[in-house]
């Protein structure tokens, strides 16, 4: 492929993705792990052999030490773009986003990672930045969670939803799916909205526990352990954010 | 000396281990002297070092107040060593030698102890102490952010223990506390004694290994109109700001009656504490609990300190911040377990909703822990309706909740302990403090002990020809009666065996009224229009004269008018042993006295407990048994039973012997009752041929039976019978046999069954030793001058004896032979089979019967084949 007809969408220190014809290039700085790379592709093919509607992963490429997925376009738009340019419809976009995801808890497979194995990797990880008592009580409260098989996607936000021209919901970026609880999935996704908008998260939850029937307690048990898990992702502005969240106890 | 190894992995996790096993093992071998030698001198070392592990545990936790946490010390020390000091933990701890039993106290080995931060060093000795009462090692998994102090209390204990004699390491600590370690040390150790968050406790109960896990505590208070208020309110903010209100115990909620809210509330705000206004209350909220979860930042901190926190200014010294709040459920910030001096206040318009508030307060936050109610203490049916409601282990009244559930501070008798069992509402294993006695295997060693027996017979047995008139007498004379209702069958009053009954109570001046309409078999019909007589006619006494029917009928009239409500299907209940029945007989005797006079030498009733009617509609037969059964007064007079006809004669002589023989051969079998069994059998053989033979015309044969028949009454009343008459109830009922003539079927065969000496199975009673039913036997025909070569050769020629005797009173050889044809019986032997094997009498059979083997003796019998 030629540098020319490459039109950038993200770039970001670690990656650099764009379009090139029919094709989604997801280029990986020399250096990054390959087992990442592979794992993510492993992931993604894991996601569309579930039956899950995701674009078609065409290849895994290595150019010049710089590992890279190529992935097939869809023309469309993502969640993201409508909700922000179609404010009046959040309600009905959220409706539809929470649809979406519960979709893919619906779907199993018996090959992909267990969430509370990643959970915990990240929360050791994370000596740096907490005590070992909050990383003790974060592990307790891991520990105690019921261990669930269902395809979580982990990064389940608005800018990985599109809403293809052929009319299907393609879901992207299967990066940190592994098989676990829907509530931890979305306490995730709970914590990215609020990152952003406060409000947008409210919403988005009172529709999860509502469509899945569930206690909200229920999935803001997650959210010290999904805020930790988030803090492994380096967002440098939002550690004070993350770190309040980590900072509770469930005592006797 | 070993080295000790600190443990910062799971490889030195595991060898420490190892070691603290062998020291263990040692320390199970020390005497109760030992232990309480070591007991005392680590409680010393605790409660001396309470100062400064106080000032540690403030230092290194950030939370608390020292000077809380110095008490918190002290009494883990002081109170614990007071409440176990004498407690027997070592070796044998009960003994009651009459009864054979013994208690023994083992250790259970290596306890892994799980401490909180909250109560870090005073946890750690508590626990320390319980294990070194019970022999116990103990390894402690600190909280990281108290690990230092939990280290250096439990080490303060360990060295005061070694030096008094304790082996070395007794006590261990994990020193890099981590989740694995944790985990890992709970999937190894013995048991565990987890304090701590839901999550720890959830992954000690988890862990496989048995757990004594507490929970959280939401401890709601009810302040009722009747309350002391100035009591009420100072005892809260007393206990809610010990140690900053990192008690478990301690009150999350007051709701507070409607009555005297504003009096509540103004003293709440004269003693310090901050009621949060408007805004206030939502910072609060917002920095107490951080997305529904408690924020570690404010636990064990104080009110001001909150306050700061959530940028509210309060004055300087606040106590307590109290939000006054509405709602009870979980979406409330208030409504939570909150750890540190900040207090939700409901208002309530009457008692129950106060209830309704402080259940769901308990169910949702502090399930199975503690509940605590503020009352005038005369309000007796509140406190006990308040009792109920609460899901809540400790219920503690008029009395801060934090001491009052930890215990020995202000009630005496709730023992003192720093883990505290939630029950199952918790999830726990315990519903009570945790003490030694959780820490202990009890051995239980149980000797071999025989029943109590007894011999019991009416208070006056009466017998010898002529008696009658004389003992009657001793109704009016001695007794004072008024009024007598006899019963009787239609012949025997027909025939005029009445007459003499009624003239005597005439010329006592006794009014008296007879009822002569008993069947054969007595049933429930005849006996409940008897028992309506009787009920119009109120005597004070009832003579029942006849056979074994006549006699039951009169029982079970007398049961009937004593106790008009009694279900017979109860009375009938069946049981295993007399007296560990579960129905109990109501007391006869209150209303009449009640004299048996048999006109037959068969069933020994008038000196039995037992009682057989038979219910017309359906046909079931109800056995009814129990001492209160029992006449008052036999009277054995041969004169009544001079003209008995011959088929009578023999169907219930041979009755008499059956009564003897299973009454020797039961497992309960007494010297009381085996001489009146073997005299009574002897009587039999020698004169039931003679008094079939003559009749009346031999009066000597006649009284000879009325004594056997009474006497093996007496032997079988107190020794119960066996298999024979289980058959023979069964046979009788199925197949319209005379009772005598069933029983005389297949009593010999019931002899070659039991004398066997590899029984399939034997019965089940502490005094039968071993099957020896031949020996009794051999004793029994020995006795009756049957001599055989050895014991077997006895057996047959005694069996011999018995076909003998049956043939000459002119009984049947087989069941058959008494015209049931073989169809007939073989379609109702199954049936039969079951029902025999379920007789009362089966229970007593040296020999416990299989189904088959009652079977294969049925079907002999209806042959005739040679027993």
């Amino acid at each position: 492929m030629t540098i020319e007809n490459k039109q950038v969408i993200i770039s970001r220190p670690t990656k650099t993705v764009y379009r090139a014809g029919d094709e989604i290039i997801k280029e990986f700085v020399p250096g990054y792990a390959k087992s990442a790379v592979l794992k993510e592709a492993l992931n993604h093919a894991l996601a569309e052999e579930a039956g899950l509607c995701v674009p078609e992963l065409l290849g895994v490429s290595n150019v010049n030490g710089g590992w890279s997925l190529v992935i097939r376009a869809v023309e469309g738009k993502t969640m993201a773009q409508l909700m922000q340019e179609n404010p009046e419809q959040l309600e009905t976009y959220m409706e539809q986003f929470v649809d979406i995801q519960s979709g893919i808890h619906r779907a199993s497979s018996r090959q992909m990672g267990r969430l509370k194995d990643k959970l915990n990797a990240q929360i050791s990880s994370l000596r740096d930045e907490l005590d070992a008592t909050t990383r003790y009580e974060l592990h307790v409260r891991l520990e105690n969670m019921k261990p669930h098989t269902k395809i979580t996607h982990g990064d389940f936000n608005p800018t990985n939803v599109i809403l293809g021209d052929d009319g299907k919901v393609y879901v992207i970026d299967w990066a940190h799916a592994a098989l676990g609880n829907a509530s931890a999935d979305a306490a995730m996704t709970y914590l990215l909205f609020a990152l952003e908008d406060q409000k947008k998260a409210d919403l988005y939850l009172k529709i999860f526990c509502r469509k899945n029937d569930i206690a909200m307690q229920y999935v803001q048990k997650w959210l010290p352990i999904v805020a930790a898990a988030q803090m492994t992702k380096k967002y440098g502005a939002q550690k004070e954010f993350l770190m309040r969240w980590t900072q509770v106890v469930e005592f006797e | 000396m070993q080295e000790t190894i600190s443990i910062s992995s799971v490889e030195t996790l595991n060898a420490r281990m190892a070691q603290m096993r062998c020291a263990q093992r040692e320390f199970a071998k020390m005497t109760q002297e030992q232990v309480d030698k070591i007991f005392f001198a680590a409680a010393m070392a605790a409660n001396k070092a309470r100062i400064p592990l106080a000032k540690m545990a403030r230092e290194e936790t950030g939370m608390g107040v020292v000077e809380d946490k110095v008490i918190k010390n002290h009494y883990a020390s002081e109170y614990i060593y007071n409440a176990y000091r004498y407690t027997k933990t070592c070796g044998v701890i009960e003994e009651d030698p009459a009864f054979g039993i013994r208690k023994i106290a083992e250790p259970i080995g290596l306890v892994a102890a799980v401490i909180p931060t909250t109560n870090p060093t005073s946890t750690a000795i508590f626990k320390s102490l319980l294990c070194l009462k019970t022999r116990n090692a103990i390894l402690i998994s600190p909280h990281p952010r108290a690990k230092r102090c939990t280290i250096a209390a439990a080490k303060a204990v360990l060295d005061a223990a070694v030096a008094a004699g304790a082996p070395e390491g007794i006590i261990g600590w994990i020193d890099e506390p981590s989740l694995q370690l944790t985990n890992e040390l709970m999937r190894d150790a013995d048991i565990i004694l987890a304090t701590g968050g839901p999550g720890m406790v959830k992954a000690a109960y988890s862990s496989g290994k048995p757990a004594l896990g507490v929970g959280a505590g939401n401890t709601p208070v009810i302040i009722d109109e009747t309350a002391d208020v100035p009591l009420a309110v100072s005892s809260i903010i007393h206990s809610k700001t010990f140690d900053n209100g990192m008690i478990c115990a301690s009150e999350q909620s007051v709701t507070v009656l409607d009555a005297v809210y504003d009096e509540v509330k103004a003293e709440f705000a004269r003693r310090g504490c901050y009621f949060l206004q408007g805004e206030e209350l939502d910072k609060v909220r917002k920095t107490i609990l951080i997305n529904g979860a408690l924020n570690a930042k404010i636990v064990g901190q104080s009110a001001c300190t909150i306050a700061k926190l959530s940028g509210v200014e309060v004055p300087e010294g606040t106590k307590v911040l109290i939000g006054e709040v509405e709602s009870v459920d979980l979406s409330e910030e208030f409504a939570h377990e909150k750890l540190s001096p900040v207090l939700a206040m409901y208002r309530a318009k009457d008692f129950d909703e106060a209830l309704d508030k402080a259940e769901q307060l308990v169910c949702d936050g502090g399930h199975g822990h503690t509940a605590s109610l503020y009352i005038h203490p005369a309000q007796k049916e509140k406190i006990l309706r308040h009792a109920e409601r609460m899901e809540a282990c400790r219920i503690v009244i008029n009395t801060p909740s934090s001491f009052g559930g930890i215990g020995d501070l202000y009630n005496f008798k709730m023992p003192p302990s720093l883990t505290l069992g939630c029950g199952s509402w918790g999830g726990n294993s315990v519903s009570e403090n945790v003490g030694v006695k959780h820490l202990l295997n009890i051995k239980t060693v149980a000797e071999r002990r025989e029943n109590m027996l007894w011999f019991r017979a009416p208070q006056k047995v009466y017998f010898k020809k002529g008696c009658m008139p004389v003992a009657l007498d001793e109704l009016g004379t001695v007794l004072g009666k008024k009024k007598c209702f006899i019963v009787t069958d239609s012949f025997l009053y027909q025939n005029g065996y009445v007459a003499p009954i009624e003239k005597k109570l005439d010329e006592m001046g006794i009014q008296h009224t007879c009822f002569y309409d008993v069947a054969p078999d007595p049933n429930l019909s005849s006996a409940l229009k008897g028992a309506e007589a009787m009920r119009l006619f109120g005597p004070d006494c009832i003579i029942a004269l006849g056979g074994g029917s006549a006699m039951d009928a009169g029982k079970i009239m007398w049961v009937m008018y004593e106790h008009p409500d009694v279900d017979f299907l109860d009375l009938a209940m069946r049981f295993m042993d007399i007296r560990k029945r579960v129905y109990t007989f109501p007391k006869m005797g209150e209303k009449a006295y009640f004299v048996a006079i048999p006109t037959s030498s068969g069933t020994g009733s008038e000196v039995t407990p037992f009682a057989v009617i038979t219910d017309d509609r359906t046909g079931t037969k109800y056995p009814l048994a129990d001492y209160e059964l029992l006449p008052n007064m036999a009277i054995v007079d041969a004169d009544n039973m001079m003209t008995q006809p011959r088929g009578l004669t023999a169907a219930s002589g041979i009755d008499v012997l059956t009564h003897a023989l299973e009454a020797y051969a039961s497992m309960m079998a007494t010297d009381y009752t085996d001489g009146l069994a073997l005299k009574a059998m002897k009587n039999v053989f020698a004169y039931l041929p003679r008094a079939y033979d003559k009749g009346a015309q031999d009066p000597e044969a006649r009284e000879k039976m009325a004594d056997a028949s009474c006497m093996a009454g007496m032997a079988f009343a107190n020794a119960f019978l066996g298999v024979c008459h289980s058959m023979a109830h069964k046979l009788g009922a199925y197949h319209h046999l005379p009772h005598g003539v069933a029983n005389a079927l297949m009593i010999t065969y019931v002899l070659r069954f039991n004398a066997a000496e590899v029984p399939a199975k034997m019965g089940t009673f502490p005094q039968y030793a071993y099957p020896h039913t031949l020996a009794r036997y051999v004793e029994c025909a020995n006795f009756c001058g049957v001599v055989g070569k050895d014991d077997q050769d006895t057996l047959d020629k005694f069996i011999e004896k018995i076909e003998q005797l049956k043939a000459a009173v002119g009984i049947k050889k087989s069941i058959a032979d008494y015209s049931i044809s073989e169809e007939t019986f073989m379609a109702s032997l199954d049936q039969m089979v079951e029902d025999a094997f379920d007789d009362q009498c089966t229970g007593a059979n040296p020999r416990y019967p299989l189904m088959s083997e009652i079977r294969e003796m049925y079907l002999k019998a209806f042959r005739g084949e040679k027993a």
